[in-house]
């Protein structure tokens, strides 16, 4: 477990040293300067505008992260070779995959925290005041994480077996089919075939629901999130990443190094 | 022979400072030319052309950040409008399929039913004057949203102002009222529509609710200007009383006001809400001052 331990805080130092986190800068101009210039241009959205806006861009941010670190936390270790270096010490290669996954949340837990007080921050100078009714964007900012996640589980696994550049094209395609399951089901119960209906069916049970954690826009309006969402969200993402994790270790024990 | 080196070398254009130079003239000209290429539009270029007039579409397509799409659509109709008004067009065509993109992508985007149905309904110049349009936007809105009695106001309001059904008007009011949290003032008004729909006191009541709630400037601007012309068409109907009630007791017309203040029916000067003094013209009716700014149509 202090191997695991180990790899996740080297991948969190390396995405560190790597300027990840310069993405920052970036959010903190984008929210303060969407805030003023959507104040002055439109009517009564203000508020509600800043936080889709935040809460979007942390997902985006967090996105491009979890992919672009993502896809290559495995190749770059084959293609420096540093794999050897690792693999020789006593670490077995599900320690290594593990704590590279664990690495990589850890960089996009510690981004979005920084952007959710940025968020909050702005959220404060433009209502000049925070109440309990503020707290409902952290459900959503919970749920993009729980999305991070799976994101970070999918480019993990595509890395163990492509490219960097096809394992973000991979990624990416399957993070947008992801987030059109629902209407996917809705295609297969519209078609006339029962077949195209148990296939799309089929497909949207297999293929990782990335949809289901879609809540900016609910929160930006003060609604919260029903626990049982909330619940049932959590046990999808756990399980669905262990799905992702487990697959990638397969892929990554088979394989041979020369 | 070293120095002759020297001059020919700080003679050749370094290219460091050669590409530095091509950068900043490319970037000059390219602004220029984006300059002339905006001025050289027309008016039919700045129209905001709706690529995807489907909603659920460009739903589809914001892979979860439908709420921000939906905030830039509401911006766009907000400067859609403005910008339709100040130019004089009072067409609107794109006002319509803009907000029903930005509902249908945020159906609980309230301001954009709200403002957006006031846009639609108020009669050209100041809007699209297309009602009917308005009423469809509310109801989608009631659909989306059916706990929120202020939908049902503005409904009401619509059926009241723009329709003069006033019956319907009454039913959104009363519809209204028995929503959680409504204002005990929509029963009231609900009451008052049905009984005297049409009055002037009615149509006060309904615009100082306006007055009081309105979301924006220019509403209650527009609110204060009804509320104006309905005092002063409340004013110069009283006017009228006390010149017809001077005739019957002096036997002839009043030639001016201070006929009427000395004879005791009237107890000041008579000025409009914006103060104004009334005239009295030569056919012995009461009229607003010609320097007077209020519009008296917007009472009716």
């Amino acid at each position: 477990m202090s191997r695991v331990a180990a790899i996740a805080v080297h991948t969190f130092k390396e995405c560190v040293r790597e300027k990840v986190l310069y993405n920052l800068v970036v959010f903190a101009l984008l929210l303060t300067g969407a805030g003023i210039l959507f104040g002055s241009i439109s009517v009564g959205v203000n508020e509600i505008l800043l936080v889709n806006l935040g809460l979007s861009a942390i997902s985006v941010f967090g996105l491009m992260i979890a992919i672009f670190i993502g896809i290559s936390l495995v190749w770059k270790e084959i293609e420096r070779r540093t794999i050897y270096n690792v693999l020789s010490k006593p670490v077995a290669r599900v320690e290594f995959i593990l704590g590279k996954y664990l690495g990589l949340v850890l960089t996009l837990v510690v981004n979005t925290a920084i952007m959710t007080a940025g968020f909050y921050l702005a959220l404060y100078w433009e209502k000049r005041r925070l109440g309990a009714e503020d707290l409902a964007p952290l459900e959503a900012i919970y749920f993009i994480l729980l999305q991070l996640a799976l994101v970070v589980g999918v480019a993990l696994l595509f890395s163990t077996v492509s490219t960097p550049m096809l394992s973000a094209v991979f990624t990416f395609s399957l993070y947008v089919i992801g987030n059109l399951l629902s209407d996917l089901r809705g295609f297969g119960d519209q078609s006339g075939s029962a077949l195209v209906r148990i296939l799309l069916h089929g497909l949207s049970v297999v293929l990782p629901d990335f949809g289901t954690f879609s809540a900016i826009s609910q929160t930006a309006h003060g609604q919260l999130i029903p626990g049982f969402r909330l619940f049932a969200n959590s046990l999808y993402a756990l399980l669905y990443t262990t799905v992702l994790v487990s697959a990638a270790i397969l892929v990554f024990e088979e394989r041979e190094f020369r | 022979m070293l120095a002759a080196t020297e001059l020919s070398d700080s003679r050749r254009l370094n290219p460091r400072r050669f590409a530095l130079l091509v950068l900043v003239l490319a970037w000059a000209g390219s602004g220029v030319i984006r300059s002339t290429i905006d001025r050289q539009a027309d008016a039919a270029t700045q129209n905001p052309i709706v690529y995807v007039t489907s909603g659920e579409t460009l739903r589809r397509l914001s892979l979860g950040y439908e709420g921000l799409l939906a905030d830039i659509y509401w911006t766009r109709v907000v400067q859609y409008f403005g910008r339709e008004r100040l130019a004089g067009n009072s067409t609107f065509d794109f006002l319509g399929p803009l907000l029903r993109v930005a509902t249908t992508l945020d159906p609980h985007l309230l301001i954009a039913y709200r403002f957006g149905a006031v846009f639609l309904a108020e009669k050209p110049p100041a809007g699209a004057g297309r009602p009917e349009e308005a009423l469809a936007l509310i109801r989608r809105g009631i659909v989306a949203n059916p706990s929120y009695w202020r939908l049902w106001q503005d409904l009401g309001f619509i059926y009241y102002w723009d329709l003069k059904d006033y019956p319907h008007a009454a039913l959104a009011f009363q519809a209204g009222s028995r929503q959680p949290g409504a204002d005990l003032w929509m029963k009231t008004l609900a009451a008052s529509v049905a009984a005297q729909g049409g009055e002037l006191e009615t149509s006060r009541l309904l615009w100082t609710q306006v007055y009081r709630e309105g979301g924006n400037d220019s509403i209650r601007r527009s609110a204060a200007e009804h509320l104006a012309a309905i005092a002063a068409t409340m004013e110069i109907e009283q006017l009228e009383r006390a010149l017809a009630l001077f005739q019957q007791r002096a036997g002839r017309r009043a030639a001016f006001f201070d006929e009427l203040y000395r004879a005791g029916l009237l107890t000041r000067k008579p000025v409009d809400p914006t103060g104004v003094p009334y005239v009295l013209g030569t056919d012995g009716k009461a009229a607003l001052g010609p320097d007077s700014k209020i519009d008296l149509s917007l009472a009716r």
